[in-house]
């Protein structure tokens, strides 16, 4: 792991899923109009593997999944909070929740539209963000 | 008119009788919210009623345990909360979670309800919740 990165925690509503990922200081994040994440308003932050941990509450998380059914959708069971979930333009990876985070201090978060809608001509824009070397 | 929404499954499905034009759109900072990115509306004048697949709804409760936060159990969505007031439902709806039609273009204004006594809060929502059915819920008030 770069000295680039730092661990930062965060997790759930109720407190009953946490994680932790690994971010530089400065992050892209985007904003998706698809028909999901426009209900859930989720921020992506889109890393690789080794960069998450899912450090409490796995056996808490519920999946939801629909049309392909690559994408799995994990929120908790108890207050509904979509903290992380495995995307399906990066299923090697994880998108974390910026609204997730404890907190963001030292953290720049640029977020960017991401035209969800119209996935298959966009989604390989994104492919990169969960490749272990990036 | 009535605007009506679901969550991403369509298990649990809200309606309200207004115009999206007559109706405020709420950004509650508090925790729960922000994690939701929940956006909320309500009016005393403009009814909601949920109805829900049987067993298709958790009700999630926190803070001071007045209202259930009603959420989808098979894809998560926050789709509004409800709380019981002498004896009679008043809710509001998450307009993000629905997908409320109208609310396009909208900057919803930023609400902080922090300080409120459990009687101020339950004064603030018998003033500004819509009057709610839930009967197809079986829930009790």
């Amino acid at each position: 792991m770069s000295a680039a990165f730092a661990w930062r925690a965060g997790g759930c509503h109720c407190g009953g899923v946490r994680f932790e990922v690994a971010l530089p200081a400065r992050v892209e994040a985007q904003s998706c109009n698809c028909s999901m994440c426009a209900k859930t308003g989720f921020v992506h932050v889109i890393v690789p593997e080794s960069r998450f941990r899912i450090t409490k509450g796995a056996d808490r998380l519920a999946e939801y999944t629909f049309n392909t059914r690559v994408a799995k959708h994990l929120f908790c069971s108890e207050c509904g909070v979509k903290s992380f979930y495995r995307p399906r333009s990066n299923p090697d990876g994880w998108s974390v929740n910026g609204r997730c985070l404890d907190e963001v201090d030292g953290l720049e978060i640029v977020i960017e539209a991401f035209d969800g809608k119209n996935w298959e001509a966009n989604a390989a824009s994104l492919a990169h963000l969960s490749k272990e070397h990036a | 008119m009535t605007l009506r929404g679901q969550c991403h499954c369509g298990a649990v499905r809200v309606a309200i009788e207004a115009t999206a034009a007559d109706l405020p759109l709420r950004a509650c900072q508090c925790g729960f919210c922000r994690r939701h990115g929940a956006v909320s509306t309500s009016r005393p004048d403009a009814r909601i009623t949920f109805a829900a697949d049987d067993g298709a709804l958790s009700r999630y409760r926190f803070g001071q345990k007045l209202s259930d936060y009603l959420i989808c159990k098979a894809c998560g969505c926050y789709v509004g909360a409800a709380t019981p007031i002498d004896g009679d439902w008043y809710a509001i709806l998450n307009v993000r979670g629905v997908d409320l039609p109208g609310f396009d273009g909208r900057t919803p204004e930023p609400m902080i309800y922090d300080g409120e006594t459990p009687e101020t809060r339950t004064a603030r929502r018998k003033a500004r919740w819509s009057p709610a059915v839930l009967t197809a819920l079986q829930l009790s008030a």
